[in-house]
């Protein structure tokens, strides 16, 4: 789910910044470092605006001049039992993994429904059921996510299709993965 | 027929001893309305008439009566059944006597004739009243049979003469007997149901809730029979309990019946200690003993017990004994497989013999010594026994059975069994399947508790099953080491309970005593929500919803395996666990809620990821830790399991590595890379190890998604991260832009390559235990030098800031020498040398033909120099001033020789030298030589020595010129203090110099030429 959320970040400076051009150097650096971060348990995904940037204290001993800095994001943050969409990035005879944005989420044999059969036409596995759906690398899935883990900087999931309106989603490209990962570059010459 | 008529009528009957004809009469109600269609007439004297029959009393002098006796004796005679049958067979009985008759019989139903069936229904109805009273039957008896025999044969004619009221009379006792069939034929259970249900009301005081009487109340009471403890032979319980109930049969119907009510025994084996202990139920110890004595193996000698009242309950109280079940891990308890682990083949039904299946012992007689010792025994009977002295071997190591093995040296002993296709040997009499050996045991010689199999044992029995995967997980493992307790639960887990009053209630635990867990149920069980119930721990299991993120604590081979739970059926859980997003199948009670972030912990040497080293060429790292083995990927790719003892050691990740891919980009830790050809595998990058990287890729699922592959096949896709590597300067280290020199490195401080400079030279040491020997330096390191002693033949190793330069001449050490040399340059002139010639020498005797030299080649050079002019003041100044320049001139240049190295070898030059390079082609080696040289004379000197300074200076300044030129070369001259004592010598050496330098300046020219264009 998106959210606005207004974070704090303390950002360091070293002496050698001090200048007029402090506080530009700590916004850029707070951009930089903080747009399309995962913090384990969301993802920041742009920074709105700055709201306040804290009169900087030089830190003793090192002569550091720490900024606090409260700004506004927006952030997704997956939640357990929420229904995402997502891009299926690899099949595997045990199930299929679903990239939600950051968040990389395993659907397991278990959770998908017993008439989508793991098949391997030539080199590409997937799941189908011979009629009209087909989960294979690039298919758009719509998943419940049933559990979550998070280590710092990377969110895992695990999701399933086992229910109604759930699984394939039908859409203009039905392999979107093809079109993000194709190769332009010959036609623009 | 109603149900209510039917008890109404019969009841009675029953309750009543004695006959009674109103129910007869009431039965003959019902009949009647079948009677009435046939006629209404006949109800009247066939009620009469049957009554009158029925009564045993009535008349005697009846002869239809006499008759009826008779025939029923006949038939009682017939059939041993007697009353059973007869009514049910009434249609039958023609059979029984004539076929013939049968027609008859049903002529005599279509025509209503009287007939013999008449008088045989009258039998029937004799019968019936000879069996409910038979005090008639003995006195008729004798008289009747005889009468019987002729009635029979001349029935005919009877029947002729028979009133026409008796035929209407068998009418109606057909009716009756067809009521009684039906009756007969009655469901008994419905039977019985209905005699409950107009019955049971009267037993409801007592049996009244029955199925809620409280356990005590059923426990026995002082009016119970007793408990009597009699003692047998150990082991032999079964027996003697047997034995006691052949004798119960066998005087059942005697006069002196057992009057035992039961007998048990509790005993588990041999070494129990209710073993030999019998228990009798009976009410009177005489009764016991009477029934015991002279039972075999019986001890009488002990008088029987009599078990306390209240103890009785518990030796009736079931301890469920452990089942041997086939699958489960046992130990041998003695013999030469004496602590092993075997697993059950099959249990016998009475659960004594096991068949244990093992993993052999064999030595295929490997230590079978033909020749061995034998010893002849005189046996008791003077017979003489040879014997083969058995030669203990070591004992062998478990393996499975070989065929081929066991053909070698015994081949004599093995035999294949059974049919195509199973690998079934018989060797030395025992059996093996499959390599294992099947051998019986009697359960006693094995132990059952506390086998604790270790992974290592189980696996050698691990059968792959038909799905390929091990299948000894949960049945077998589970009957082994199944332990249902309360210490499984902890305070904090989710709890279920699945059975009980309350099942389904699910909540957390808060507190686990023995064997009771207080739950905090969850919101959403109604009126219980929230409440804190306490609950069994039979009745309760953990709860793991689909996501929960657990961990194996139980005893599986999966344990400490983590995972995230993706199907839960009743006690069973699948889980996809972190490592290998493989499914495994556990009980909920081997799970327990793993905190977020946790890995497997394992309490093993070498963790997931770690690089090892497998042998000195081959390195692995570890894609999975089990309990006791580890998975290893090598560097060739291929995967094995091996116990961590294996392992030669630990490759410590280096946390900068670096390497080069494919197309020469850099490459580190935690990179992106993608296989160049191939499958085209991607990966972050783990290690890198000499050309090998380790890579993983978290979607492949062999060996946990790491792969191996060489650097020169793959290309980097993507930096760590993801990010693009320039974002921003580092804010919290010296900001770039301010540092000096363009934030370049400081320049290195030189370093001298080659041959260093100091062998052979001459040292004094300067410090240390060895102070103030000399040497010569035999090898040099960049820290220590080798010294050969002059004093003792030794070389001894010293480092070189303890050291200083010696002039091997004069035994006087060279100030500063030793850190010139380091430098590449000459030793600075003798600031010790007092020696006032010496000083313009050397400085000319290095230089200054070279200079001369060079500014020689170039004439114009020298022309625009002014030779004339230049050096003509010069020359005055310098004649001029010789004779004060020596004294003065010594200072300058004793000093200033070091002085002049401001100008010389001062930093400026540095900064400006690149030129190291030409720092060296200034010093030149020659100039050490040249020193000699002056020191020596001067004429060989300049001829040997310079050429090769020259040499040298040419070649390496080369590039330096290029570069210091507008720079380092420009600043050297700069202090006039180097022009005018490089001047100075020149002037001075003109006279002697100039005759001895010819020879190399000729060969020199060109060189110098090249360079003179950029000098100017």
């Amino acid at each position: 789910m998106f959210f606005v959320k207004t974070l704090e970040e303390r950002l360091p400076l070293h002496p050698s910044y001090f200048g007029a051009q402090s506080q530009q150097y700590i916004i850029d650096q707070l951009y930089q470092r903080n747009e399309g971060k995962n913090t384990g348990t969301m993802m920041i995904i742009a920074i709105i605006d700055v709201l306040d940037v804290s009169e900087p204290k030089i830190m003793p001993g090192t002569g550091m001049a720490m900024y606090d800095i409260s700004y506004r994001a927006i952030i997704w943050r997956p939640f357990r039992g929420e229904v995402v969409d997502g891009l299926v990035s690899s099949v595997v005879s045990g199930g299929f993994f679903v990239d939600v944005g950051g968040l990389s989420c395993f659907v397991s044999r278990q959770m998908i429904p017993a008439q989508l059969k793991y098949t391997v036409e030539g080199s590409t596995p997937s799941f189908t059921d011979n009629v009209d759906q087909t989960i294979e690398r690039g298919t758009q899935v719509r998943l419940r996510i049933k559990g979550m883990r998070s280590e710092m900087g990377q969110m895992y999931a695990i999701g399933s299709i086992k229910e109604d309106y759930l699984g394939f989603v039908y859409t203009l490209w039905p392999n979107y993965w093809d079109l993000l990962t194709f190769d332009f570059r010959p036609l623009m010459q | 027929m109603s149900t209510a008529n039917f008890l109404d009528q019969d009841f009675p009957d029953e309750e009543d001893d004695d006959f009674n004809p109103q129910p007869e009469i009431a039965s003959d109600d019902e009949g009647d309305e079948k009677a009435v269609a046939n006629g209404g007439d006949r109800n009247g004297s066939a009620q009469q008439s049957r009554s009158r029959s029925r009564v045993p009393d009535g008349d005697d002098d009846d002869v239809k009566d006499e008759v009826e006796a008779a025939v029923a004796n006949d038939e009682a005679e017939e059939d041993a059944d007697g009353e059973a049958e007869a009514p049910a067979g009434a249609d039958e009985e023609g059979e029984d006597d004539e076929d013939d008759e049968d027609e008859e019989d049903e002529d005599e139903e279509d025509e209503g004739l009287p007939s013999r069936k008449r008088r045989r229904k009258q039998a029937r109805r004799n019968q019936f009243i000879d069996v409910e009273a038979e005090v008639d039957e003995e006195e008729d008896e004798e008289p009747e049979e005889d009468d019987d025999m002729p009635g029979e044969e001349v029935h005919p004619d009877d029947l002729q003469e028979l009133p026409p009221g008796a035929d209407r009379d068998d009418r109606k006792h057909r009716e009756l007997d067809r009521q009684r069939d039906a009756r007969q034929q009655m469901d008994l259970e419905e039977e019985a149901a209905r005699l409950k249900e107009r019955y049971g009301r009267q037993n409801r005081a007592a049996g009244a809730g029955s199925a809620i009487v409280p356990q005590r109340l059923l426990l026995p009471t002082q009016d119970d029979p007793r408990i009597w403890r009699m003692r047998c032979k150990p082991g032999k319980e079964k027996e003697v309990i047997l034995g006691l109930q052949l004798r119960t049969a066998e005087r059942a119907n005697s006069r002196e019946p057992i009057r035992v009510l039961s007998a048990f025994e509790r005993s588990k084996g041999a070494s129990d200690p209710m073993a030999g202990m019998l228990y009798i139920e009976a009410r009177r110890v005489d009764d016991v003993v009477a029934a015991m004595e002279g039972i075999t193996n019986m001890f009488m000698s002990f008088k029987p017990f009599m078990v306390p009242v209240e103890e009785m309950p518990d030796l009736l109280k079931v301890t469920k004994d452990k089942q041997l079940e086939p699958g489960m891990y046992v130990r041998i308890k003695r013999g030469l497989y004496q602590g092993d682990l075997g697993q059950v083949d099959e249990v016998e039904a009475n659960g004594a013999a096991v068949v244990v299946r093992l993993v052999p012992r064999l030595d295929y007689g490997l230590h079978e010594d033909v020749n061995a010792p034998t010893t002849v025994e005189t046996l008791p009977n003077g017979q003489k026994r040879k014997r083969v002295m058995k030669v203990q071997g070591p004992r062998p190591p478990p393996r499975l059975f070989n065929e081929s093995e066991a053909k070698k040296k015994h081949g004599r002993y093995l035999s294949k069994q059974g049919g195509l296709g199973n690998s079934s040997w018989l060797y030395q009499n025992k059996e093996y399947v499959d390599g294992y050996l099947l051998e019986n045991f009697r359960s006693n010689a094995l132990q059952t508790e506390d086998v604790n199999p270790t992974l290592e044992e189980v696996s050698r029995f691990a059968s792959t099953g038909e799905d390929g995967g091990d299948n000894l997980d949960l049945r077998q493992l589970a009957a082994t080491l199944k332990t249902a307790s309360g210490n499984e639960f902890l305070p904090g887990d989710k709890v279920e309970i699945f059975r009980g009053e309350q099942k389904g209630v699910s909540g957390i635990s808060v507190q686990v005593y023995a064997e009771v867990v207080k739950i905090k149920v969850d919101p959403g069980n109604g009126s219980l929500s929230g409440a804190v119930i306490e609950a069994p721990v039979k009745e309760l299991r953990k709860l793991f919803r689909d996501g929960d993120h657990v961990k194996v604590i139980g005893g599986t081979s999966y344990r400490e395996e983590v995972g995230m739970v993706v199907r839960t059926k009743g006690d069973s859980v699948t889980l996809l666990t972190d490592a290998e997003q493989k499914e495994i199948t556990v009980f909920s009670k081997d799970l327990r809620e793993a905190t977020d972030s946790g890995g497997a912990a394992v309490d093993s040497k070498y963790d997931l990821f770690d690089l090892v080293q497998l042998d000195a060429a081959t390195v692995g790292i570890v894609v999975r830790v089990d309990r006791e083995s580890l998975r290893v990927l090598d560097q060739s790719g291929s995967a094995r399991t091996l116990l961590p003892s294996n392992i030669s050691n630990k490759i410590e990740k280096r946390r900068n590595a670096v390497a080069t891919d494919r197309d020469g980009n850099e490459m580190k830790h935690d990179d992106m890379v993608k296989e160049f050809s191939g499958e085209q595998k991607t990966g972050r990058v783990l290690h890198l190890y000499r050309n090998f990287l380790f890579a993983q890729n978290r979607e492949r699922v062999e060996n946990t998604g790491v792969w191996v592959g060489r650097h020169s096949n793959v290309l980097v896709i993507a930096a760590k991260g993801g990010k693009t590597q320039g974002s921003g300067p580092d804010l919290t280290k010296m900001n770039p832009a301010l540092k000096q020199n363009g934030g370049a490195a400081p320049m290195p401080p030189p370093q001298f390559r080659g041959r260093d400079r100091l062998i052979g030279k001459t040292v004094k040491i300067r410090t240390g235990p060895n102070k103030g020997m000399l040497g010569i330096v035999k090898d040099a390191t960049a820290e220590e030098a080798k010294v050969e002693l002059h004093a003792k033949n030794k070389i001894i190793p010293v480092k070189k800031d303890m050291l200083a330069l010696v002039d091997p001449d004069t035994g006087k050490v060279v100030e500063g020498g030793l850190h010139a040399l380091g430098m590449g340059r000459l030793p600075p002139a003798g600031g010790a040398g007092g020696m006032p010639g010496r000083t313009p020498a050397y400085a000319q005797g290095g230089r200054t033909p070279a200079y001369a030299m060079a500014s020689g080649g170039r004439t114009p050079a020298y022309a625009a120099a002014g030779v004339g002019s230049g050096r003509t003041p010069t020359w005055k100044q310098d004649a001029g001033g010789r004779t004060p320049a020596y004294a003065g001139g010594q200072t300058a240049y004793g000093g200033g020789g070091y002085g002049g190295g401001t100008a010389y070898g001062g930093q400026t030059s540095y900064g400006g030298a690149t030129s190291y390079g030409g720092a060296s082609a200034w010093g030149g080696g020659g100039g050490q030589s040249t020193w000699n040289a002056n020191s020596g004379g001067r004429t060989p000197a300049p001829a040997g020595s310079k050429t090769p300074a020259y040499a040298g200076g040419l070649e390496a300044p080369t590039p330096g010129f290029s570069a210091p030129t507008p720079g380092g070369y420009q600043d050297q001259p700069t202090p006039g203090g180097f022009r005018d004592t490089y001047k100075t010598p020149g002037s001075y050496q003109t006279p002697g110099g100039f005759p001895e330098t010819p020879g190399p300046y000729s060969a020199e020219t060109p060189g110098a030429n090249d360079d003179g264009p950029r000098y100017d």
